[in-house]
């Protein structure tokens, strides 16, 4: 993958989804101020969808809060069409719940928007060479969602659950105590990219077990055509 | 339906009874004409329309003239009268209708007309018309219970629905007051001087704006019984700067007075970091929830607490942080470690979800 500016390849290609008008030319005016291709804007679900698949872009910056399809659908679809594409998220509200269903269906970077114009730029650096974003508040949400999986109050009849390691989960609390991955690979005498590595399982493992589910789910409604 | 069943049985004692009858004839005519009237006035009672006076008035008329009617048909030394049971009905339509004062004065004109018609008076009949007396009124009377409890359900539920509706344009409001405050932050910070202090002033605003939505979102769904959210407690401390917080999804409930006290240590913790490593400075909270406990970590990037400092002031017989801190989470029946080096300084408290409450 490329990255922006430095080494003169092409620029990362970007589509910025947000509802408000002047959020998404800020954004917009920032991203391609520092070399980014804005290949496509979206003002709502219902565009992003149409507009994704002519556009192409390599990272799509989304706002949560959009009306249409809202921001999680947007990401299940969008990467179910490219798998290869990432998807960044940027949300005014935090909403927990719903930035937490985002990184489930597929999103590997978040952000609050109160987050300054380096920060994003670097985000979306980071998201397009295929790193994830976390900020402590994902981890700690992601974190709590592998402590509420692995209860024993959870269906026994589900194998599989997913669970970290001893490792990721110390990698993990270590972000969500605000840690910068320098600072934990320092701690752990890890290199720096051993520490992305762990990061990046803890998202992968939380998307696979989520499709696992929604396949479990499928099944279960009858939607699937298998006759186990 | 009551009215039927009572029919019935009025009409099975009557023929069972059908030697006492003086006027065989009469009475069966007694009967049939409660047989119609029976007909007629369920189909009547059944649109709230026609639940009128004028009604209830003849309902009643009607109870009241079979039961006069019975000396005639049985002869003055009757046991029974021909309609029985069957007056009751009347008598419930009234307590219905007008409450425990139409269901008393109903069961007191049947039961005087009851006694007055008789020629001599058992206990079997005064024990009849006691639970008259006495059934008219708790019927009207539960009857004014159930509807009053009707009225309040739908003015509950109608609070109800207008407060996920003021709730739900909240929220619109709040997202677009966000984006507009976070958008003067970033703008205001480009082009630097004045309007860096407005973006700073926005960004606070953002800041706090968000700890009370979620902290409305903690409230919405949540009857309060002694219990607090510990995740909206801490996560209020954002409102502090350079504080951030991180937290499962999803409450954590503890008994409140547990909770509110796990908030104070953090606050004095983070005091603390304010005080020997600069206001300035960042300071990170985490939340984990676990089936029996939760665990609390406040975290700094500072130059850690020098070796020795503890214990100096320990030897000068000041009640230092660490014990004060250490001193709280135990009445707590919980734990607080201290882990400081160059890397900065972490207290770790782990405290019991059961109510190991402090006294």
């Amino acid at each position: 993958m490329s990255d922006v500016g430095s080494d003169g390849q092409d620029p990362v290609r970007v589509m910025v989804v947000d509802d408000h008008p002047m959020w998404r030319d800020a954004v917009e005016r920032d991203l391609q101020a520092a070399g980014f291709a804005v290949v496509a804007v979206a003002a709502d679900g219902h565009q992003a969808l149409a507009r994704f698949p002519a556009a192409r872009p390599q990272v799509v910056v989304l706002d949560l809060q959009i009306p249409g399809p809202n921001g999680v659908e947007v990401t299940r679809q969008v990467l179910q069409h490219d798998p290869g594409a990432r998807v960044l998220i940027l949300s005014a509200s935090g909403e927990q719940d719903d930035v937490l269903e985002a990184v489930k269906a597929g999103a590997t970077g978040y952000l609050v928007k109160s987050a300054s114009v380096a920060e994003l730029l670097d985000a979306v650096r980071r998201v397009a060479r295929g790193d994830s974003v976390f900020t402590p508040g994902l981890a700690g949400l992601v974190l709590g969602e592998f402590r509420r999986l692995s209860e024993p109050a959870g269906d026994p009849s589900i194998t599989g659950n997913p669970e970290l390691t001893e490792r990721e989960t110390e990698v993990l609390k270590m972000v969500a105590k605000g840690m910068s991955y320098k600072q934990i690979a320092e701690r752990l005498v890890l290199s720096h990219r051993t520490v992305q590595n762990h990061v990046q399982n803890t998202l992968r493992k939380l998307q696979m077990h989520n499709r696992v589910e929604l396949t479990r789910y499928a099944i279960e409604r009858g939607l699937d055509t298998d006759d186990d | 339906m009551l009215r039927a069943i009572t029919l019935l049985n009025a009409i099975a004692i009557n023929v069972v009874t059908r030697d006492d009858l003086v006027h065989p004839w009469g009475g069966a005519a007694i009967l049939a004409a409660m047989a119609a009237w029976t007909a007629f006035v369920t189909w009547a009672y059944t649109d709230a329309v026609r639940r009128s006076i004028p009604l209830l008035l003849a309902d009643a008329a009607v109870a009241l003239a079979a039961l006069t009617l019975t000396p005639l048909v049985k002869g003055p030394d009757f046991d029974g009268t021909v309609p029985g049971f069957w007056v009751m009905a009347a008598l419930l339509a009234w307590a219905v209708r007008f409450r425990q004062w139409g269901g008393l004065g109903a069961a007191v004109v049947i039961v005087a007309a009851d006694l007055w018609l008789r020629a001599d008076i058992t206990q079997t009949n005064l024990g009849n018309a006691y639970l008259l007396l006495i059934g008219g009124p708790i019927v009207g009377f539960l009857c004014g219970s159930l509807q009053e409890m009707a009225v309040q359900r739908d003015a509950a539920q109608q609070s109800a629905a207008a407060a996920a509706e003021r709730a739900r344009l909240a929220r619109v409001v709040h997202d677009g007051v966000l984006q507009v405050l976070a958008l003067v932050q970033r703008r205001g910070a480009e082009l630097g001087g004045d309007a860096a202090e407005l973006g700073r002033l926005a960004g606070e605003q953002e800041k706090r704006l968000r700890t009370l939505i979620r902290s409305q979102d903690a409230l919405r769904d949540r009857v309060d019984n002694g219990v607090v959210d510990l995740a909206d407690a801490l996560a209020r401390l954002r409102d502090r700067p350079h504080v951030d917080v991180a937290v499962p999804g999803g409450p954590v409930d503890l008994p409140a007075a547990t909770a509110t006290e796990v908030v104070a240590v953090v606050e004095a913790c983070l005091d603390n970091v304010a005080r020997h490593v600069g206001e300035d400075a960042p300071a990170w909270v985490l939340l984990e929830a676990f089936p029996d406990h939760v665990a609390v970590s406040v975290r700094d990037d500072g130059p850690g607490i020098p070796e020795g400092r503890l214990e100096e002031a320990r030897a000068q017989g000041r009640l230092g942080v660490l014990e004060s801190i250490q001193g709280r989470v135990r009445d707590l029946g919980g734990t607080a470690e201290l882990t400081t080096g160059s890397f900065g300084t972490e207290w770790e408290l782990s405290v019991p979800r059961s109510t190991h409450a402090p006294r």
